[in-house]
């Protein structure tokens, strides 16, 4: 029996492995060096925006609370003033143009309604006109007096 | 951040012997290439994964033992299938030219493949990088005498399976 362990094992030993692609190591590196790039990149936002973080915190550390209050507050104004003008936007989006001709008999329509209750309004007010019938003192002196 | 030049002298110093295990574990060459960029690229994001390491190539087959068992995990099992079919003409060892040797190294190819793939790890990190049993449990993350039994039954498969063809060429 030829196989020995030890024969068998140094034979699989001897046996030489393929060599890497030799074009893999540009490859490779150009890539490595690619995603480092993107970190660096990442890496100056972050400390542009901790260098803004800090400086923020400098000038709003003496009185948070205030600088709070005043950014609540602009905060309530944006959105009070997003909610009306949406409203007033909808609103006028929402009612239809009346058409000309009913626009016409709408106008006809007030006009009567102005001119009945023009006619009526005339006797209310003739009524609660007081008369002018001179003194009355000297109304007084028509009752006999007895 | 590693150094370009860092990144070349650890790819020149070790990327054969990654390149070698990374083929027989995944038994693809296009995953085999995947694989080694991700280790690269995690060590440039990385710098200081290397410091206080004695070993540095016994980490990095380790780092990529553990990418290669991050890749098959994701993938599902009718992918695996698929690429098991694929692989019958990927060839692990360098091209022979006496016929003999050549035909003794296409079988050898054929028998690594149908090793499991926890045996393939533990037979190659022994036969062709040369480490001991406890080298090679410290890296899988195994106890040693599973290294070593992982191996017994890995090598006397391929006995098995060369043997005729072993006789005939020695």
């Amino acid at each position: 029996m030829s196989l020995n362990t030890d024969d068998f094992e140094q034979s699989l030993q001897r046996q030489q492995l393929r060599q890497i692609p030799p074009e893999w190591r540009a490859e490779i590196l150009a890539k490595t060096q690619h995603a480092t790039r993107n970190i660096h990149h990442a890496s100056f936002w972050r400390a542009i925006i901790s260098t803004l973080n800090s400086q923020l915190s400098t000038l709003l550390w003496p009185s948070p609370k205030a600088w709070a209050s005043l950014a609540a507050i602009w905060l309530l104004l944006l959105i009070v003033n997003a909610s009306t003008s949406d409203r007033s936007i909808a609103a006028g989006r929402a009612l239809p143009r009346p058409a000309p001709g009913r626009l016409m008999a709408w106008r006809e329509q007030e006009r009567l309604l102005t001119e009945l209750l023009g006619t009526r309004e005339m006797p209310t007010a003739e009524k609660t006109k007081p008369t002018a019938t001179g003194p009355r003192s000297e109304r007084q002196t028509e009752f006999p007096i007895i | 951040m590693a150094a370009p030049f860092d990144l070349e002298r650890l790819y020149d110093e070790h990327a054969q012997a990654l390149f070698s295990f990374l083929l027989s574990f995944t038994r693809s060459e296009a995953d085999t290439r995947d694989l080694l960029q991700e280790l690269f690229i995690k060590l440039a994001r990385r710098p200081g994964l290397l410091d206080g390491i004695r070993d540095e190539r016994a980490f990095l087959l380790r780092l990529s033992h553990n990418l290669a068992i991050d890749l098959m995990r994701r993938r599902s099992a009718r992918q695996r299938q698929h690429e098991q079919m694929a692989v019958e003409a990927l060839d692990l060892f360098a091209a022979a030219h006496e016929p003999d040797e050549r035909a003794f190294r296409e079988a050898l190819s054929g028998a690594l493949w149908e090793l499991p793939p926890e045996q393939r790890a533990v037979v190659h990190l022994k036969l062709w990088e040369g480490l001991t049993f406890e080298q090679i449990a410290e890296l899988l993350d195994i106890p040693v005498n599973t290294a070593a039994s992982r191996y017994r039954y890995g090598l006397d498969k391929l006995r098995q399976r060369l043997r005729p063809l072993y006789d005939e060429i020695i």
